[in-house]
């Protein structure tokens, strides 16, 4: 994979005495350092041109102000698997090109990663103790990847040590680097999940800009899993082509022929969704993608996907490939109404608790 | 606009070509139709080749709804797009009698082919994949 380097490190007054600063200084010496009193001010972008794409070239260092911890939105009407997510980052280095970030962060672009780390641990700490008879399935990669700048931050080297000691949570890193170095000799004691995002090599060749390619994903998670760490596989979005049957069997065939399923905590699946907003955006800043080809269609929460008989019969393929290869593993769709659910597995979840609860590990 | 040019893109055509093909052009230099109409009607071919499984799908369920021989006084309909996999039922009977004898036609209808035909292509359950 392509080390991401930023053009300047831009660093919020305060933020110096962080680990995370030293750790910035020491792994990036080559890049320029500039403190300043506000990055809210530094972080302006002309926005005629690609702002979103300029966003990404400089990288923020600043304390984080509001909470961490927190319930994921996601989609009205759809069954939720009652996930929560901590953002110790906002944006990502890489650009794949339906990336809903382009749309979800237009306002507020700029590449940040947080200083105040003590005040993560302690804000998830003050939670879990608080609900210790409740299980918390929580994602670090919710508005960024959680790895691709681990080898110049260490954040997720300094949280793993505190998670890996609460009997009630799974924490899930979500990635598409293979950046996994800082992981490997720390010990996750079950309770960390190290997730993919998967496609075949031809959609991460044409649409996952900037990311590990997809030789470089499964070492990787190879790596974690014979160090002792849970693995997670998110098929999403699962892209519609010609013949897309014919590059997403012989991926799935090829995961499983890498790693151990028995370890694997749980698969997602999802289409390929998007807002009308994230439409546009994609249009303007990926004009040849030939994502936005396919067959969708306005669905209730909002967002567009493949028509639905299109996409259950997708998702029963994908489900079918799996369960040949991995006959045992947790299957979940995401962002998908009960109808869906009960088309492609013969049930839906009765509530939110239910999914999380099927998704914890069986200790 | 959108879907000529999502056409466009994914057909490696131009939009001149895909106005200038035989269909569309014939219905817009069509004089025995009204601005309104011609415009209905192009703008139905495009959805047609934007969405071509789509409208083969929807196609065949209205082919399996006119086979049930239910119109004019119960109607049957999806929504568009296909998107909850559910077929309306609508009808509005005048007394019970006629509440009862529409009931039954319905019933009848169950029993055939064709309904359980619509429900397949709904559910993505057909013979003929969406491929």
């Amino acid at each position: 994979m392509n080390c991401f380097v930023p053009d300047e490190l831009v660093v919020e007054r305060g933020s110096e005495s962080s680990s995370v600063f030293n750790n910035l200084c020491s792994t990036l010496p080559q890049v320029p350092v500039r403190i300043v009193d506000d990055v809210r001010v530094t972080a302006v972008y002309d926005r005629s041109v690609d702002h979103f794409g300029a966003a990404k070239k400089k990288l923020f260092l600043t304390r984080h102000r509001g909470e961490f911890f927190k319930k994921c939105p996601g989609s009205e009407g759809q069954v939720c698997c009652n996930y929560f997510v901590i953002n110790f980052a906002s944006n990502c280095p890489m650009d794949c090109s339906y990336c809903y970030l382009q749309d979800y962060l237009s306002d507020n672009a700029s590449l940040k990663v947080f200083s105040n780390i003590g005040d993560l641990i302690d804000e998830a700490d003050r939670t879990l103790h608080r609900h210790r008879g409740l299980f918390f399935r929580i994602g670090t990669g919710e508005i960024t990847d959680s790895l691709a700048l681990e080898p110049y931050t260490g954040i997720v080297r300094e949280i793993i040590p505190y998670f890996a000691e609460q009997s009630n949570v799974l924490l899930e890193l979500k990635t598409k680097s293979d950046c996994v170095d800082n992981l490997l000799d720390l010990d996750p004691k079950g309770r960390i999940v190290v997730a993919w995002s998967m496609n075949p090599r031809p959609v991460i060749e044409r649409d996952e800009h900037g990311t590990a390619s997809f030789a470089e994903r499964l070492a990787a998670a190879r790596r974690c899993q014979e160090a002792g760490y849970r693995l997670g596989f998110h098929f999403d979005p699962i892209i519609e082509y010609p013949d897309w049957e014919n590059d997403y069997q012989p991926m799935v065939e090829e995961i499983f022929a890498t790693v151990d399923w028995r370890r694997v905590s749980w698969l997602s699946l999802g289409v390929l969704r998007e807002t009308p907003g994230l439409k546009r955006v994609m249009r303007q800043r990926f004009p040849q993608t030939r994502l936005l080809a396919g067959e969708q269609v306005p669905c209730p929460d909002g967002k567009l996907r493949y028509f639905q008989p299109q996409r259950i019969q997708m998702y029963r393929k994908m489900v079918q490939w799996i369960r040949r290869f991995a006959p045992m593993v947790q299957i979940y769709l995401c962002m998908e109404s009960k109808e869906i659910w009960q088309q492609v597995f013969g049930f839906f979840p009765a509530c939110e608790k239910e999914l999380g609860n099927q998704l914890a590990p069986l200790d | 606009m959108d879907w000529l040019e999502e056409i466009s893109l994914r057909d490696d055509k131009s939009i001149q070509d895909i106005l200038a093909e035989k269909a569309i052009y014939d219905t817009s230099t069509n004089p025995r139709l009204g601005r309104a109409d011609r415009l209905k009607r192009i703008k139905e071919q495009l959805r047609r080749q934007r969405y071509p499984r789509l409208a083969q799908t929807e196609d065949q369920i209205r082919a399996h709804i006119n086979g049930l021989k239910l119109h004019p006084e119960i109607h049957l309909s999806v929504a568009p797009g296909l998107e909850g996999g559910r077929l309306r039922v609508e009808f509005q009977p005048g007394s019970t009698a006629e509440l009862r004898a529409l009931v039954a036609k319905l019933n009848d209808a169950t029993l055939l082919s064709s309904m359980g035909a619509i429900f397949e292509l709904l559910s993505g359950d057909s013979g003929k994949e969406q491929n």
